[in-house]
């Protein structure tokens, strides 16, 4: 298979180096390889480029043969839970009796993650594009992009191609006269973080309220039962931008980059932010270094790296130390306690008070608790009203060691994910800085006292 | 339901005891086999499970091939599990301990501690699992929220936020039980709050329910709110009689004094639920004008005086005196006196009332009925076709697998049917079809809404049948295009509605309240011969209190108890009122009816009772009827009586004595008993029980007082007719 990224990336991946950090690697633009042109995001600047290849070697196979490839490629998902993909399109039954879904899960609401959006706004085609394969391998009959309700630009970008592609015959009846019929429509949510929960987001879409819904064991796989009961596929927005290069280029040759990992396999778009010096979406290969990372996105800015937070608010934070020895993985970042998550990488320097930090996390996600189940809905309110006192000065001692019971008491025992992912920034804070939680508590004021500091949280 | 409950089982293993349940078994449920508790708020048996108060978490695993066990990471909420094979269920460990402690903790940040003036206290889940379960102190130390206390969500229902910990049953109700979909979660996280739509008033005819099925003090009822402590009150069986349903209930009440009624399981009738009618109609009970002593006329009613002046020329009386002065008006005057009856009098009642007009009073002027449509024995369904009017029992409705709702408002006429006919739709997919003259509640499940034009109902039938079955003579000229032109629906809906209701499995609801209805006769005729004819069930259910024990017991100028023939019919209800308003009758006694309410002609109500030259007022309550009596006699209640009632669809429940009655107030029956002995002495009957015994000896399928079926769910009376012919129905067809 040809490498369309040049030869040098080749060697950077032999399995010698496996888990050494012994090469500088660049930045491996895959997905955005053309994002910064605008003709990239009308159909024909895409199909010029390259784009639709993969759909076409898709209909040129049989179904099981897509799915595959994506076996063959190890793509996971790229929302945060790192589920292999083919699983879940292999899951959807073989058997046609009836409407099959194909869903995108575009509803990007993880604090510090803005990777969904610019794959919308700039390669919009390659969701189309990926969707439809998926339809093509699950027999899916209709798609739906459920599109975070800010998301304006997206929303108008993904319009415009989903009319062009009507237009030129790459979606609706008879897709490219392979006799694929697949419709696409859009979904604007209405505000809620929780909609991004896969089931919340389908309650969400058949009109009801957006809480999550029971999950397997307790009812059936989405696969099987998910939007209005009938067999769904959903996954995030780049997980579908991959498959057109995966069906494209062999899911072999997928399989090859990120191979010096364990189980992580292609590229990663990382939305970085933060104290850095040029903040913004950078697509790398698993096997990276987070500091690579820190150093693709011009390192830091106004201080020295004291924490990161790498995958999104949810993912616990860790230290600067940890930084130094964190490769991008999913696996690999277990080793350093934290998770790739949905690549929302923060990094903070040592201006930041790690307790204020945390303080405003608590908040967002007491916010945005749905309020269905109750460790999650009392739980965050709790945190967050321990934390509003730490932060007034008026923590008590016993406070963090608090903390992290109801953490704990929150953590497995919530209905879905956003009441772990509410106690984990929490208790990983508490665990990695326990020396600025103790003085906070103690003195009633940050242990952090620059003017820096003072401007960044200002409460 | 989370999974579909098999037949076939499997085994689990709960605390190191193998078990073997339903595959699909919830685990909350299996638990209970071996005598163990899960503790719950959100889970409700009847409504599907959502898992979200996260009180019933328990630890799982599952059975290797090598015999140990792999334990999942999380632990699981019990009410949604479906029990699947060689799954280990721990409900005792410390983790499960330590888990309820935290979700306890996590509720009473927010929830008052107000136990000792809430309502609930006592009867709180909350507070029994908090006892059990919870930790023994709070480690929070924040501001607990404050909201509204007592937020009024309808006349009924008062809502007191602070208490609510959101576990969404009364949403769930509304939406699966009831149908109106009158409440849902607003705001979110900890913000979140049970609400109706744009804060209206919550308008449910079942909205009572949700106060039972708080798991707190959250829902109360404004009727019952801070009158009593649940363990002063004292609690016992009891039958509503407010309609035809015979719901079982809970009576509450304490000195005496009826307090609040609360829903009593019988699968077989509401299973635990009640309608608001019945939840919050008995107010009565304790009304100031309930009738506590005999009173007689001092002298005849003049003719001057007006309806609803007070009654003053009334003296107080011992039963005795009552007795005498009513006795010789009645006795063996035949022709010249009549009696109309209520429906809230017990079975025994009824049998001694008829007996005593027919052996005593030598009169056949007796009725219970107070439609429009007074249908004379020969026409009646069992008689004129032989086929039974209650093919069905309510439980067998679910079984349906298609329903047509026919005429009136099932949801106010039948409240617990209409339960019934939209758990067949929610649970079991049965099509509804539904016809009425106007939009009903079914509608809103309804496969289908005809909306006939008043008056043209047998026509509508007539339609139907000739779909269903064009084979019936005298059918054919009943075309889709015809019932169009009669009825106004139109013909493709009713073709449509015809496709719905092609299925064996397909059961026809109706009431009595088809009687009211110019042509109801001729469509219930119609509608129980299409029912027949495509292998079909009907049944006509009655509406009112214990109207059935009253057709069964022969409250009826035409017929006796058990169904026979009179020899020479006595007037009915139009005719002993016509009767009266000519000067035609010498006396007129109204055993717990007012005529003034449940006749709509009140002219003619008026008439009557001015020109009856003596009006014997039997009943609990005063009643705008007194203003014509000539004696008044008290009534006790139901609950404050022995007896038995039959539900409408022919079931025989046991009421059993809840409270003393006020004053000099007497059961029915023995009023009835003690008048007969004066007219002809005779062996008395000393109680219910003993005039039971006699109504099972003359009417058939009638229980005895030692039926063991009286303990339980009540005992269903067999079918009437059993040789169905409806050759008759030919000419029906033809005067429409």
């Amino acid at each position: 298979m040809r490498n369309p990224h040049g030869a040098e990336l080749f060697c950077a991946r032999t399995p010698a180096w496996a888990g050494r950090i012994v090469l500088k690697m660049a930045e491996l633009k895959l997905l955005l390889e053309h994002a910064h042109e605008s003709e990239f995001a009308t159909l024909r600047g895409y199909v010029a480029r390259g784009g639709y290849e993969g759909l076409k070697a898709a209909l040129g196979m049989d179904r099981q043969g897509v799915i595959d490839q994506i076996k063959a490629s190890g793509l996971r998902g790229r929302g945060g839970a790192g589920f292999p993909t083919w699983i879940k399109w292999n899951g959807i039954p073989k058997e046609k009796n009836g409407t099959h879904y194909i869903l995108c899960n575009a509803d990007e609401g993880e604090p510090g993650t803005f990777k969904d959006k610019q794959l919308m706004e700039q390669t919009p085609f390659e969701l189309i594009e990926g969707m439809t394969i998926a339809a093509v391998a699950t027999q899916g009959d209709v798609g739906y992009i459920y599109i975070r309700g800010e998301f304006l630009d997206a929303a108008k970008a993904m319009r415009r191609a989903i009319d062009e592609a009507y237009r030129d015959g790459y979606l609706g009846q008879n897709i490219l006269g392979s006799g694929l019929n697949f419709d696409l429509h859009l979904h604007l949510g209405a505000g809620s973080y929780e909609c991004g929960e896969e089931s919340a987001l389908m309650s969400s879409l058949m009109g009801e309220r957006g809480m999550p819904r029971l999950k397997f064991p307790h009812a059936p796989l989405p696969t099987i039962a998910g939007l209005f009961d009938r067999p769904t596929v959903i996954n995030n927005v780049e997980t579908y931008c991959c498959a057109p290069y995966i069906l494209k280029n062999g899911g072999e040759w997928y399989a090859t980059l990120g191979a010096a990992t364990k189980n992580s396999r292609g590229t990663k778009i990382f939305s970085v932010s933060g104290h850095v010096n040029r903040p913004g979406n950078i697509e790398i290969e698993f096997g990276t270094s987070l500091m690579e990372l820190l150093e693709m996105s011009g390192g830091m800015q106004g201080g020295r790296l004291k924490a990161c937070v790498p995958g999104g608010s949810s993912v616990p934070i860790i230290n600067a130390e940890a930084c130094e020895k964190a490769i991008i993985g999913y696996e690999e970042m277990g080793d350093v306690k934290t998770m790739v998550g949905s690549g929302g990488c923060m990094f903070l320097n040592d201006h930041t008070c790690i307790v204020k930090f945390i303080w405003r996390t608590a908040l967002f996600y007491a916010r945005e608790s749905c309020g269905k189940c109750t460790p999650c809905r009392e739980g965050t309110k709790w945190m967050l009203q321990i934390l509003t006192r730490i932060v007034d000065g008026k923590g008590q001692p016993g406070d963090d060691q608090l903390l992290l019971e109801i953490c704990k008491q929150i953590d497995g025992r919530s209905f879905c994910g956003l009441g772990d992912a509410a106690a984990w920034p929490v208790e990983a804070a508490i665990r990695v800085f326990p020396e600025e939680f103790d003085f906070y508590i103690k003195n009633g004021r940050s242990m952090v006292e620059t003017p820096l500091m003072a401007t960044m949280s200002p409460r | 339901m989370a999974a579909v409950i098999g037949t076939d089982l499997v085994t689990i293993t709960i605390n190191d005891v193998d078990i073997q349940v339903p595959k699909g078994e919830l685990i909350v449920e299996s638990v209970k086999r071996l005598g163990l508790e899960i503790p719950i708020f959100c889970y409700h048996p009847r409504m599907k499970p959502v898992g979200m108060c996260r009180m019933c978490l328990v630890e799982v695993g599952f059975k290797q091939p090598d015999g140990s066990v792999r334990k999942m990471p999380k632990p699981q909420a019990g009410c949604t599990l479906p029990a699947s094979d060689g799954m280990v269920v721990f409900t005792d460990t410390e983790m499960v301990h330590k888990d309820r402690k935290g979700v306890l903790e996590f509720l009473l940040i927010n929830h008052p501690l107000d136990c000792p003036i809430c309502d609930r206290g006592g009867e709180c889940p909350l507070q029994n699992n908090t006892v059990f379960y919870g930790p023994s102190t709070s480690r929070y130390i924040e501001i607990k929220r404050h909201l509204p206390k007592a937020f009024p969500l309808s006349k009924y229902v008062t809502l007191d936020l602070e208490r609510c910990i959101q576990c969404g049953r009364c949403v769930r109700f509304t939406e699966e039980i009831s149908g109106d979909s009158q409440l849902a979660f607003r705001f979110r996280g900890a913000q979140m709050q049970p609400s109706t739509f744009q804060l209206l008033d919550f308008e449910s005819k079942f909205s009572g329910n949700v106060i039972e099925i708080c798991p707190v003090g959250a829902l109360t009822s404004a009727k019952y709110r801070f009158r009593a402590r649940p363990w002063d009150l004292e609690t016992k069986p009891s039958i509503c009689l407010e309609c035809s349903n015979g719901c079982n209930v809970w009576f509450d009440h304490r000195a005496s004094k009826f307090v609040r009624i609360n829903g009593r399981t019988n699968e077989a009738v509401n299973e635990e639920w009640t309608c608001d009618q019945g939840k919050f109609g008995h107010d009565w009970y304790n009304d100031p004008r309930r009738l506590i002593q005999p009173l007689i006329r001092a002298e005849a009613p003049e003719l001057t005086e007006s309806a609803g002046e007070a009654p003053q020329a009334f003296r107080p009386a011992r039963w005795a005196d009552a007795y005498d002065v009513i006795a010789p008006r009645f006795q063996s005057q035949g022709s010249r006196v009549g009696v109309l009856a209520g429906s809230k009098i017990s079975n025994e009642g009824y049998f001694l009332l008829q007996k005593l007009v027919r052996e005593q009073m030598k009169s056949n002027n007796l009725d219970h009925r107070w439609t429009n449509h007074l249908t004379p024995r020969e026409a009646r369904l069992e008689h004129k076709f032989g086929v039974n009017p209650r093919q069905f029992e309510i439980a067998e409705i679910e079984s349906f697998s298609s329903i047509l709702v026919f005429g009136g408002s099932l949801a106010d006429d039948l409240p617990i049917v209409f339960l019934r006919v939209r758990k067949a739709w929610f649970q079991n997919g049965c099509k509804v079809v539904v016809a009425s003259s106007q939009a009903t509640d079914v509608d809103s499940f309804a496969h289908l809404s005809l909306i006939y034009r008043p008056g043209s109902e047998a026509a509508l039938a007539a339609g139907l049948l000739h779909l269903l079955a064009p084979q019936t003579p005298g059918v054919a000229r009943w075309t889709p295009e015809a019932i169009q032109e009669a009825t106004g629906v139109p013909a493709a809906k009713l073709r449509e509605a015809a496709e719905a209701l092609r299925s064996p499995g397909m059961g026809i609801v109706t009431s009595h309240e088809m009687l009211n209805k110019p042509k109801g006769p001729d469509a219930l005729e119609v509608l129980a011969g299409l029912a027949h004819q495509v292998g079909g069930r009907f049944s006509v259910f009655s509406c009112a209190g214990n109207d059935q024990g009253a057709a069964d017991l022969g409250v009826l100028p035409d017929t006796v108890p058990g169904g026979a023939r009179v020899e020479s019919p006595g007037l009915d209800t139009r005719a002993i009122l016509g009767a009266a308003a000519e000067g035609q009758l010498d006396a007129l006694w109204l055993a717990g009816c007012n005529p003034f309410e449940l006749w709509p002609d009140r002219d003619l109500v008026t008439r009557a009772l001015e020109n009856v030259p003596f009006l014997v007022v039997q009943d609990s309550l005063e009643t705008e009827a007194m203003a014509y009596a000539s004696v008044v006699l008290p009534m006790e209640a139901p609950a404050e009586q022995d007896g038995t009632y039959t539900n409408c669809e022919g079931r025989v429940q046991r009421l059993r004595k809840v409270i003393e009655a006020p004053g000099d107030a007497k059961e029915a029956w023995r009023t009835y008993q003690e008048l007969s002995l004066r007219l002809h002495p005779q062996a008395p009957l000393f109680n219910p029980s003993e005039v039971l015994g006699e109504i099972s000896a003359q009417v058939p399928g009638y229980p005895g007082p030692n039926h063991e079926g009286l303990l339980g769910e009540g005992v269903v009376v067999p079918e009437l007719g059993s040789n169905p012919d409806f050759s008759g129905l030919e000419s029906t067809l033809g005067r429409l």
